[in-house]
């Protein structure tokens, strides 16, 4: 019923301690991850290996900022720039506060943009919360397609 | 208005004076000195023109002459002596001596000349010569050619030549004088009997001598005046009737001069004078000017062998001026050679301008120099104060578009000035920047000096008739000239507009070589940057790392899962070993930038070898076969092309491990100018798309659990291959290979 969260995330570590905060917000959506921007564009414009993926977009794209090949930023920008992908919520999450990257993301349009902390509570409290406004109490864009979890 | 070897003494010419003179006839006075009589005759030789003296020497009336042969004139015996000389059309506007011939037992020199279609004879009497033979003369004229190679200086010269003429003729007073630029005359030296005036050191005013005077000096190089109480013998007819016009005299010995002279000459007790034209460069430089109060005559001779000694001494005046320049020169760009010299030393143009200050007062004989540069002023010597510069600065920049100002006597360009001629009466100045403000500006001092002209300025005055009349005094009139300085010399400007060139060569470079350090700098900051940028994203993230699965494994102490707790373990522990290389690694790339270069001739083949030998401890499960090409030798830091080279060959090896066997191939190839190595590897190569995001710091293009490194491996490689002004780039085919490939410049031969 519910529509998945993108996680976009290269670095193992931080997919596995991502993973495990999503997990421990208890919610109910799919979380999907990809490596880098290139498969989250593929995944997004539903191409390459995800050419026969479920229709509908996701119901928050968490985006790293740096990573291989296509950065957070150049994933954000493609996303505003198409109709199909531009109404998706992004939150940024990165690794530091870097004024460039913060400005540069809300040029680009992003809905949020999330430091990560360095503690593992808060850390595990900020993903929950992010999950739960985003997957949960945000009322998505009229029009988007509702996604139906396989069952 | 005087007109020849004579000074005259007005200080300034007055504007009446300048006309008056231009409209002397002094070419065209119709008629001769009395002393001799002419004949001018048609090629035919009939007498077309006479002097109305002719009857004195003749007996024969001037009216019936005209139209008669010269041989009814003259006689059959002197006609016939003349004819050869006046056939045949070899005569030339310049007088020549054709004949001595006999008139009623009175010998004549004869001189002839062709002008406006008439064959002009002179005859004077040839009685009247002092000491006039051969024998006498051209003794005299080696004697002065022996003696004038000894002297040193022009003055030395100049005297000899007076002392020379003098015992020639018999003049009572020779003078050399020499003009300056403003057409001055100025007394260089002077030979006198003992109850002449001296006037060595004098000067005589430019307009003493008047535009048309000094053109016809210039063509007739020797004149006469034997007696300033004559009467002059007109001519008759008074024009010449071939032309319908007056007869031009410019090369008749016997022309007459203007009565105003003779009143003149008459007023100074000078009753003969003769005059010699020094022409150097084709130029008037000066005149020998003889004086006698009583009337003498000299003969064609005489005349002849004067003009030969004023020839010699002009001569010689160029060669001791011409050599004298060049001494001058030689000194002035010595001076210069080494100053461009010290400008080259630092790094700072001004600081370098600062240190050689001292060379900068002896290059344009100065008493002070000031550069002004934006708003830093420099003064050095005894210069004006330094508002007073910049007021000056702002006067040149607005009023002067010159490569080169100069002024001896800056005052009368700029009033201000006349605050300051104690330091500055002399001014050369050159702007030092084709962009900025900046000048360089070199001060003399006031030299005051006095000129002792030959007479009072206001003796000379237009009578009652509107005709000039000359002065009757001769006693010197002092002038003291204050708010000049020494002159400037003509090589010193050249010189300070070489010196100009050669700064803003300096400055040029200068410029370019600050560009380049601004671009430098650019490219550091953005390195910077980039390096801050790293620190704040990739160092925080093993941290963030290893504190989450240290709260997850004291989450799971008591847990029984002891699988996962190891996986929390070897996280951290990996973490911690990432952020400890990524120290490394960024403390490493940011010395790169700073650490100096010190390239000598290195071998490539042993670079490969030695970082082959580097990275096979790592590798004892893998199958490389390394095909490694000979490879020539460069000019490079043999310490940072090694790790260039480790970067790329660990890269290949890295990305080629999924292979059963590498296949790594080092070869080389020589372009226009640079050496260029290239790594070729069969391992996953990477899309080429990302290409240009390959040598950037902390870029991946592929997963850290995949490939393991941080990021700044290619960024190394850039760095130092740029250092060395070299350029790094990468093609690939993904899964089929990569090939990096960097350029380093051929060292540039020096000849």
């Amino acid at each position: 019923m519910l529509k998945p969260i993108l996680l976009v995330e290269d670095n193992p570590n931080d997919l596995e301690l991502t993973l495990i905060a999503l997990e421990r917000s208890q919610l109910a959506n799919e979380v999907i991850v990809v490596r880098d921007g290139a498969e989250a564009l593929d995944y997004l414009h539903a191409r390459g290996t995800y050419a026969r993926r479920e229709q509908g977009n996701p119901a928050v794209v968490l985006l790293d900022l740096k990573l291989p090949k296509v950065d957070g930023l150049e994933v954000l920008a493609e996303i505003r720039s198409g109709a199909a992908l531009k109404s998706i919520p992004v939150v940024m999450l990165t690794s530091s506060r870097e004024e460039q990257d913060l400005i540069r993301s809300y040029e680009l349009g992003v809905n949020a943009y999330v430091v990560k902390p360095v503690d593992f509570q808060e850390f595990v409290r900020a993903i929950a919360d992010l999950g739960i406004f985003w997957a949960v109490l945000n009322e998505p864009p009229p029009g988007s397609h509702r996604y139906i979890k396989p069952q | 208005m005087p007109e020849a070897s004579t000074a005259a003494a007005t200080v300034t010419a007055t504007a009446a004076d300048i006309a008056t003179c231009d409209r002397e006839p002094i070419r065209t006075p119709g008629s001769i000195q009395p002393h001799g009589f002419l004949l001018a005759l048609t090629a035919q030789l009939d007498v077309v023109q006479v002097s109305d003296n002719l009857g004195q020497f003749t007996g024969i009336e001037p009216r019936q002459a005209l139209g008669r042969p010269l041989i009814d004139i003259i006689g059959s015996r002197s006609a016939e002596a003349l004819t050869p000389g006046l056939r045949g059309g070899q005569l030339r506007e310049r007088p020549a001596h054709i004949a001595t011939v006999s008139l009623g037992g009175e010998a004549f020199d004869v001189l002839a000349h062709a002008y406006d279609a008439l064959l002009v004879l002179e005859f004077e009497p040839a009685h009247a010569s002092h000491a006039a033979d051969v024998q006498r003369l051209y003794p005299l004229v080696g004697d002065f050619l022996n003696k004038i190679g000894d002297a040193d200086t022009i003055v030395e010269l100049s005297q000899l030549a007076a002392s020379e003429i003098r015992a020639l003729t018999g003049f009572g007073r020779v003078l050399v004088y020499s003009f300056d630029e403003e057409g001055h005359g100025n007394v260089l030296a002077e030979c006198r009997a003992d109850d002449y005036d001296s006037y060595l050191g004098q000067r005589f005013p430019a307009s003493d001598i008047p535009r048309q005077a000094r053109e016809l000096y210039l063509l007739n190089r020797i004149r006469l005046i034997q007696d300033a109480n004559y009467t002059p013998a007109r001519l008759v007819p008074p024009e010449n009737p071939l032309s319908g016009k007056a007869n031009d005299l410019s090369f008749a010995a016997l022309r007459s001069v203007s009565p105003v002279h003779l009143e003149y000459m008459r007023n100074m007790g000078t009753m003969a004078s003769m005059s010699v034209s020094l022409i150097v460069d084709g130029k008037l430089w000066g005149l020998i000017s003889c004086h006698d109060a009583e009337p003498r005559p000299v003969s064609f001779l005489q005349r002849t062998v004067c003009e030969q000694l004023g020839q010699i001494l002009a001569l010689r005046i160029k060669n001791r001026a011409d050599a004298d320049e060049l001494q001058f020169r030689l000194e002035v760009r010595r001076v210069m050679v080494g100053l461009l010299g010290g400008l080259t030393q630092g790094a700072d143009f001004i600081e370098n301008l600062r240190s050689v200050l001292p060379e900068l007062l002896r290059f344009a004989r100065a008493g002070g120099v000031a550069i002004v540069v934006d708003d830093r002023l420099i003064t050095f010597g005894y210069t004006p104060g330094e508002e007073q510069v910049r007021a000056l600065v702002d006067w040149l920049s607005t009023n002067v578009h010159d490569d080169l100002f100069h002024s001896a006597h800056l005052s009368a360009r700029y009033g201000p000035a006349a605050e300051f001629t104690d330091c500055a009466s002399g001014l050369l100045a050159m702007p030092i920047s084709r962009i900025h403000q900046h000048y360089l500006l070199w001060f003399r001092p006031e030299h005051v000096y006095s000129i002792n002209w030959a007479g009072r300025p206001d003796s000379k005055q237009l009578s009652s008739t509107g005709q000039l009349n000359p002065r009757t005094s001769f006693d010197i009139w002092r002038q003291t000239i204050h708010g000049a300085s020494t002159p400037w010399h003509e090589g010193e400007l050249e010189l300070a507009l070489e010196f100009r060139t050669a700064l803003l060569g300096i400055a040029l470079e200068r410029a370019e070589q600050m560009a380049d350090l601004a671009e430098e700098l650019g490219r550091a900051n953005k390195e910077l940057e980039a390096f801050s940028y790293s620190v704040s994203h990739d160092l925080r993230a093993p941290l963030r790392h290893i504190v989450g699965f240290s709260d997850l494994l004291m989450e799971t102490a008591g847990g029984d899962n002891a699988e996962r707790r190891h996986r929390f373990l070897v996280n951290i522990k990996e973490s911690a070993r990432l952020a400890g290389k990524l120290v490394d690694d960024l403390l490493s790339f940011s010395q790169m930038g700073r650490a100096a270069l010190r390239p000598v001739r290195v071998r490539m083949e042993d670079l490969v070898r030695s970082c082959i030998d580097k990275l096979a401890p790592d590798l004892p499960d893998r199958r490389i076969d390394w095909r490694i090409e000979t490879l020539p030798e460069i000019v490079a830091d043999p310490s940072f092309l090694q790790l260039a080279l480790y970067n790329l060959l660990s890269n290949a090896v890295k990305f080629t491990s999924e292979r059963d066997t590498a296949i790594i191939r080092i070869s080389s190839e020589q372009l226009a100018g640079e050496t260029v190595f290239h790594i070729a590897d069969n391992g996953v190569g990477f899309n080429m798309e990302y290409a240009h995001k390959l040598f950037g710091v902390f870029q991946r293009l592929h997963r850290m659990e995949d490939f393991q490194g941080t990021g700044i491996g290619l960024a190394n490689v850039r760095r130092i291959v740029e250092r060395h002004g070299g350029r790094v780039w990468a093609r690939s085919v993904p899964g089929e290979g990569a090939t990096f490939s960097f350029a380093i410049p051929n060292p540039v031969d020096i000849a």
